[in-house]
């Protein structure tokens, strides 16, 4: 093999994929108004489907669905839209989860009476953000993979500080939050939760703030030089990013009624988002719900027999994705420049 | 006083074990810009066979090596030459996903395979003798010494053996390389299988000191990144120092942070991490690459 050009150029360049009808009239299509209107009556669809006279353990699977997609979408502003890959996403899910659990508890060392569920539902996503702005302000001005390692060891190394707080987190007991069951609560809470984060991605993508995002994917010193502020641009896709992730996380403790620390700081949280994201189609809109709704289906449809091969699968799904689809469904299917994955990796720099 | 010297002993032979830990990692880094996510798997598949052997067929975790050395060697001379190989040429997001992938395969198979329980590998010689008024653990002092002359060997090797000479040349400009007639993807496999077979063996001689869990492989592959950051991409010197520097630091915090400083291993490396990278993010060492320069 020779020092050839890299691996994306040759893709977009030679357009072997030509033997697809081109999806990219489509993609442009979904990318303008017309996919928020069909995003919209689809969150109708979803919103009228309760009173079609459904189980309740329908309704968990649709907001354990509304979860991976949330989750996935805001992975995907900062993984896919910045081009920074965070591999420690869950850190911010775990953070949501411990800041819900331990104000609805009233955890030991807090004064303050118990909180309420929707009072600690914005706390969760702030304390998230926070935690964001705090760990972001370093590992932010880390390039490619060494941001990856960073956030990689940022969930490691929460997951065993919060182990050790016993006083304030249980330590590896863990914390076991009031059990309020509400199948139909729960499922409009996150359909709503859902509907607005990717309406917002959607929105981010439309404007200013999300092409300049974009402009530093493509190129960061290019960005810099061209006037944007990419400091307090990559900040705040990552605080956005860790505020629904935080507040996806404290519902999930609600409706799980027990965390510790080995449940929520896990990487494998961290390796679906990822996948669902590269599985629909980094950087795009609409991929990573697609992604994570066939994530699910995939999970449940083919693996429910093998409980236990389930991660090992998971694994081996992410290599095989990485080596014969990186481009995902969307890019897969449609026009490769739409994804831009290609240029996400220009931006990882190649191996010697 | 006796409590300083104490922790420096801990803390220098616990760098030891972390020096010959991270070797594999480092030079697959250093030859092929590869990082390897599932290094600490590699680590803990080691443990186990150790284990295994132990527990079976009553074989001394050190004597194993005989067998752990050339079976990881197949492995990962195999795991290069059908999927790294493949990748190594694209960007790094690519690696680094497909190797994140071959972790959490690998810990959730030693899950079916082991059961998540604990295992303890009991040599009669887990004890510790006293010299100068201070404790050495038998079982640490052995891999100590183990992993010095491993370095020294693996420093001989790539020195003087024309093998070794191909796979420096690898590492340093592969074009050049090829052109005077260096089989690269041979020498990649044979890195790769060399650097799995160390680390193979780490995991081994870390058996009779800890518990072997499947998942106890993350913990050590962060290790090795900030390992790495310390010391340099596979300078054998480096791995060394960078080892030394955990490991004391390790040692210390957990000596004179009262009450929880034990479990702090893992943060605290986090945070020297984060700290080389944010304020030298070509390592110490001057020897992480930058990530820039490898556009071209």
């Amino acid at each position: 093999m020779t020092t050839g050009p890299p691996a994306d150029k040759n893709g977009n360049e030679t357009g072997k994929k030509g033997r697809f009808p081109s999806l990219a009239p489509v993609h442009s299509l979904l990318a303008g108004w017309t996919g928020l209107a069909l995003w919209l009556l689809l969150l109708l669809l979803l919103a009228l489907y309760p009173y079609t006279g459904v189980s309740s353990l329908a309704l968990l699977v649709g907001s354990q669905i509304f979860v991976l997609v949330t989750l996935a979408s805001n992975w995907n502003l900062i993984g896919g839209m910045t081009g920074y890959v965070d591999f420690g996403h869950a850190v911010f899910f775990g953070v949501g989860a411990y800041i819900m659990a331990i104000l609805v508890t009233g955890a030991p060392l807090l004064i303050s009476p118990q909180w309420g569920f929707w009072q600690a539902l914005p706390a969760s996503g702030a304390a998230a953000a926070l935690f964001a702005l705090l760990i972001g302000l370093p590992t932010l001005r880390l390039k490619g993979p060494y941001f990856s390692i960073a956030m990689l060891g940022t969930l490691v190394a929460m997951r065993e500080i919060v182990r050790v707080s016993r006083p304030i987190t249980g330590g590896g007991i863990g914390l076991n939050l009031p059990p309020v069951l509400n199948r139909i609560g729960d499922y409009y809470l996150m359909l709503a939760i859902m509907g607005l984060v990717v309406s917002l991605i959607w929105w981010i993508q439309r404007s200013e703030f999300g092409q300049s995002l974009i402009a530093i994917r493509e190129d960061e010193v290019g960005a810099e030089m061209r006037g944007i502020n990419t400091t307090l641009h990559k900040i705040a896709a990552f605080m956005i990013a860790a505020f629904f992730t935080g507040v996806v996380g404290g519902f999930w403790a609600w409706q799980n009624t027990f965390i510790d620390p080995d449940v929520v700081f896990i990487e494998t949280r961290t390796v679906e988002m990822v996948m669902m994201s590269m599985l629909g189609g980094l950087g795009t809109v609409w991929g990573p719900p697609l992604g994570a709704v066939a994530i699910y289906l995939l999970q449940n449809l083919l693996w429910s027999n093998l409980f236990e091969l389930h991660l090992l699968a998971l694994g081996l799904l992410l290599v095989l994705i990485v080596l014969f689809m990186p481009e995902g469904i969307l890019g897969t299917l449609g026009d490769r420049s739409s994804t831009s994955l290609g240029r996400l990796l220009a931006r990882f720099g190649r191996n010697r | 006083m006796d409590q300083l010297s104490q922790a420096l002993v801990s803390g220098l032979l616990l760098g030891g074990f972390y020096a010959i830990m991270v070797l594999g990692f480092s030079v697959i880094w250093g030859v092929m810009g590869v990082i390897n996510l599932a290094h600490g798997e590699f680590l803990m598949i080691g443990a186990y066979l150790a284990w295994g052997l132990f527990r079976f067929f009553g074989i001394d975790p050190f004597a194993s090596l005989a067998l752990i050395l050339p079976l990881m060697f197949l492995v990962g001379y195999l795991l290069q030459i059908t999927l790294i190989n493949r990748i190594v040429e694209r960007p790094h997001l690519m690696t680094l996903l497909v190797t994140f992938g071959v972790s959490i395969a690998l810990a959730n198979l030693a899950k079916i395979v082991f059961t998540s329980d604990p295992r303890n590998v009991a040599v009669a010689y887990s004890g510790s003798f006293q010299f100068a008024g201070v404790t050495f653990p038998i079982v640490k002092t052995i891999i100590f010494a183990a992993a010095l002359l491993i370095m020294a060997g693996l420093h001989l090797f790539l020195q003087r053996s024309r093998l070794g000479k191909s796979i420096r040349a690898a590492a340093q400009n592969k074009t050049a390389a090829r052109i005077v007639g260096v089989d690269i993807n041979r020498v990649y496999a044979i890195t790769a299988g060399i650097c799995i077979a160390l680390t193979a063996a780490a995991g081994a001689m870390l058996s009779p000191t800890q518990a072997i869990f499947p998942f106890m492989g993350p913990p050590f592959t962060l290790k090795a990144v900030t390992i790495t950051a310390l010391g340099g991409l596979g300078r054998i010197p480096g791995a060394l120092m960078g080892g030394l520097v955990l490991g004391v630091t390790e040692i210390f915090v957990a000596t004179y942070v009262a009450g929880i400083g034990t479990n702090l291993g893992v943060a605290t490396s986090f945070i020297l991490l984060v700290l080389i990278l944010v304020v030298r993010p070509q390592g110490l060492m001057g020897g992480l690459r930058p990530v820039d320069a490898e556009a071209d």
